[in-house]
């Protein structure tokens, strides 16, 4: 059973920022929700990362020749995009392979980030 | 006067709490092992630090819980209901029966409470109760999680005015903290210092007031 949804006077301000990680090993969800979390929570600590209301919703694995690339939206409070993104760019190391996020844009609406930024090239999503 | 109404134990932890300025606690029983000879026991009135004792109820659905209520209501000065499920929340913030719904969130990803629930706890004064136990035992992304469960518990609480209350769910002398430290805390997660005062003093107060009044149906007491 799930809770009913808030009235849009009581909802949070949400912002969608799409990303790409290159890395050497593939990374799934997991990792990606793994990485993000603790990246946040050694640099800003657990008091402001609850603040962000990260929420990792959905990745995508891109074709690439010779890296494994992957692209995906993360949902975080209006007001801490900045936080958020300054968490995404510290995140270098997964499991021992580098690794490296970067922002492609932010947007209001998860629709507008897919078609803007995640362009797929006959791709299944 | 600060009030501590979730601490299950014994005197051994209410002279703790004497020791950390309480003026006051509520040593809770849970139902699954209910004794009436201890509810008993454990009341004493020991100059200005009094010591009440109450119930916490685990039911498994709505027509259980109601049940429990009905059995402990007239035995006991505090009712403290179990949350965590929705039903179980639903169900405790519609009846005015319960005086507190102990942590709402627990084992959720969101908060436990939206504004339905915030609603009808307003308009039966149930409180929902902040536990700062789960806060001091859990670590990095879980306590991230809590604090912003907390927080939106927090904005439910401006905009509809149910009463809140700040409790340590104690089971040792370990956990229990002086009630500065948590007003302290409280201001860390997004209350200003007099909602967070009034969580542990005001709010545990009413309580006891309003159970001192024998109400039948809201606006009917019966005086004698």
């Amino acid at each position: 059973m799930k809770l009913k949804i808030l009235p849009p006077t009581l909802r949070n301000d949400k912002r969608y920022i799409s990303f790409e990680a290159i890395s050497e090993i593939p990374l799934n969800r997991d990792d990606v929700i793994s990485r993000v979390w603790e990246t946040s929570l050694n640099f800003h600590g657990e008091c402001k990362t609850s603040k962000f209301d990260l929420w990792i919703m959905k990745v995508w694995k891109i074709e690439s020749i010779d890296n494994n690339v992957i692209k995906g939206i993360i949902q975080c409070s209006r007001n801490e995009v900045n936080s958020v993104r300054a968490a995404l760019l510290l995140i270098s190391k997964f499991s021992g392979r580098s690794v490296v996020f970067h922002t492609l844009g932010i947007s209001g609406t998860v629709k507008s980030a897919i078609k803007k930024f995640i362009i797929i090239e006959n791709q299944h999503k | 006067m600060f009030f501590d109404f979730h601490v299950h134990g014994d005197s051994r932890l209410a002279l703790e709490a004497r020791r950390l300025e309480y003026n006051g606690v509520a040593i809770i029983q849970s139902s699954k092992k209910y004794s009436q000879k201890k509810s008993v026991e454990i009341k004493e009135f020991d100059g200005d630090f009094r010591i009440w004792s109450g119930v916490e109820i685990y039911a498994r659905n709505p027509e259980d819980l109601k049940k429990k209520v009905k059995k402990f209501r007239d035995k006991e000065d505090i009712l403290i209901v179990n949350g965590g499920n929705l039903k179980i929340n639903r169900a405790a913030c519609e009846d005015p029966r319960v005086d507190i719904l102990a942590h709402p969130y627990k084992n959720r990803r969101d908060s436990g409470i939206n504004h339905v629930l915030a609603k009808k706890a307003s308009e039966n004064e149930v409180a929902i109760e902040l536990g700062i136990a789960s806060l001091i035992k859990t670590r990095l992304s879980s306590r991230a999680r809590l604090l912003s469960q907390f927080r939106q518990i927090i904005k439910m609480h401006r905009k509809f005015g149910f009463p809140t209350i700040i409790s340590s769910n104690a089971y040792s002398i370990y956990d229990l903290r002086t009630p500065r430290d948590i007003i302290a805390l409280a201001r860390c997660f997004g209350m200003t210092v007099e909602e967070a005062e009034e969580s542990i003093s005001k709010n545990p107060v009413n309580i006891i007031e309003r159970n001192k009044i024998n109400t039948v149906v809201k606006g009917v007491n019966i005086i004698e």
